[in-house]
């Protein structure tokens, strides 16, 4: 061998060795000539226990017998496949067990013969990967269905019942037209019960476009909405600003709209109404926000069923609601890795605290 | 030529009924066509057998439908100049920004969610006929004539 060629020769085995993937290097006759340090890895083989070997030692039980008739036809042809292309191929380790693979051919003419080298890579945690996707995105479409043919049925419960009210109004009486009444009311809150659901689903899933929101300016807007729509509430409203942090601003915003709508509604019973935005000192989180109102309050023994979907800590007749609100901030919280808690007590007001820390948490 | 005809393309027996009374009462005597899958809008759009194309002043038109969906309804009515410009408000229940960025990206000129309350339900369609039957110019008859 020339000095050149046993350099190129060196050069070849560094470079199998270097490889990410199990390299494995089959004779015309389909023995192992070589494979690197992957591929004993791989297939839990010593080297030596490999060299000579006919490659089939690699490939599983069922397509053994076959395995020789495609590698003929692969010397008869030997174009550079690559991987992924052609079928689910899988391998064999020492001990029996196989493992789902994507393997790439290519051959070299050494002049005694060609060697094909093959690259084996394990697929195993892409196919779970491909699978948890494909399953997500099952459910996403189960989701928006089920929204879809729940709500059509509502509106039509909404909608004659409304018919009823508007036009045999007079045949119903006034305890008929309660009724009525009732499921109108009642199919409206369904609506909500199942947009929440379809939110849940939604937040849990999308992708958080992270960026500087100021959370003050984003507070005095919904409080200006909310006196606007209620010009007739006198409500204190205190609010810092600015107060930057790194979130997604849509979510952000729901966040905020969900404590003040709750401070807004809770102290709808006071003259003196106080709602207040601001900042607190925070150890653990890069902003520490909080929603305080001199409302109604809670029971400070439920304060941890305040952020279950669907809890409700007072009578429908005296606060409306579906009890999915704080259930969304909770999550949304979550997912910017934050964490939201709350204080209060009986007539005594409700202060929520929520953090940021602007990465994203899993 | 614009006829003032509405044309609705809807599946749901309710949602047709709640919204032909939602015209009556807001006084908007058009006529309406209901056509209840995307074929059979495909098939009034496009009679094919020499027939004049119509061309509705509305068309209400559901995503969700049996046989050819909306959207595909709207593409094809795109597609042809001679139903290029008509007014199409996708009225669906989805919310799905997948689905209002299609319907926008396919020639939609509104998106409306319909209501799940009756009365909210009632006014989102008595909106939609005042707006695109009286307040909206619609396209002059008098273009370069295209069938």
């Amino acid at each position: 061998m020339t000095e050149l060629a046993s350099l190129a020769d060196g050069m070849f085995v560094a470079l199998l060795e270097a490889a990410p993937d199990a390299m494995v290097c089959i004779a015309a006759d389909g023995r192992i000539v070589l494979v690197n340090a992957q591929a004993e890895r791989l297939f839990g083989y010593q080297r030596a226990e490999l060299i000579g070997q006919p490659v089939e030692i690699l490939v599983p039980d069922a397509a053994r017998a076959v395995h020789p008739g495609h590698r003929a036809a692969y010397a008869a042809d030997p174009r550079h496949r690559p991987m992924g292309a052609g079928l689910p191929l899988a391998g064999r380790r020492r001990d029996a067990s196989t493992f789902p693979a994507e393997i790439s051919l290519s051959a070299i003419d050494t002049g005694e013969g060609i060697l094909v080298t093959a690259a084996i890579r394990d697929v195993t945690a892409q196919l779970r990967v491909r699978g948890l996707e494909r399953s997500s995105q099952s459910l996403e479409s189960f989701i928006y269905s089920v929204s879809h043919d729940l709500r059509a049925p509502l509106r039509a419960l909404s909608g004659y019942s409304g018919i009823l009210l508007e036009e045999y109004g007079g045949v119903l009486g006034e305890e008929g037209r309660g009724y009525a009444e009732r499921i109108v009311a009642v199919s409206a809150q369904m609506g909500q019960l199942i947009d929440y659901l379809l939110q849940l689903s939604r937040v849990s899933r999308a992708e958080l476009r992270l960026q500087p929101v100021d959370l003050g300016a984003e507070a005095a807007r919904i409080a200006e909405d909310l006196q606007r729509q209620e010009p007739r509430r006198r409500v204190c409203f205190t609010i810092e600003k600015p107060v930057q942090a790194l979130a997604d601003r849509q979510l952000i915003h729901t966040v905020l709209q969900n404590l003040l709508d709750n401070a807004w509604k809770f102290t709808s019973g006071r003259d003196d109404a106080a709602i207040e935005f601001g900042t607190a000192p925070s150890e653990d989180a890069a902003v520490c926000c909080y929603v305080r109102d001199n409302g109604a309050g809670f029971d400070s023994a439920y304060a941890g069923k305040l952020f279950q979907p669907f809890q409700r800590l007072h009578a429908a007749r005296d606060f409306p609601g579906t009890g999915t609100g704080l259930a969304s901030v909770r999550q949304i919280v979550e997912r910017h890795g934050g964490r939201v808690w709350a204080e209060g007590a009986v007539g005594a007001g409700a202060t929520f605290y929520f953090t940021l820390d602007g990465k994203e948490s899993a | 030529m614009t006829d003032r005809t509405i044309l609705l393309v809807e599946d749901n027996p309710d949602d047709e009924a709640l919204t032909l009374r939602a015209f009556k009462k807001s006084d908007i005597r058009n006529e309406v066509v209901v056509l209840r899958d995307g074929a059979e809008a495909l098939a009034y759009l496009f009679p094919g057998n020499g027939d004049t194309v119509p061309r509705p002043a509305l068309i209400l038109l559901d995503l969700n439908l049996p046989k050819v969906g909306g959207l595909e309804v709207l593409r094809r009515m795109r597609a042809d100049e001679r139903t290029q410009m008509i007014p199409v408000v996708v009225l669906t229940s989805s919310k799905l920004d997948e689905d209002i960025l299609d319907s926008y990206r396919n020639g939609a000129n509104a998106y409306v969610r319909k209501p799940v309350n009756f009365s909210d339900f009632a006014e989102a369609v008595r909106t939609l006929g005042v707006f695109w039957l009286l307040l909206n110019e619609p396209v002059p008859d008098r273009q370069p004539e295209l069938d």
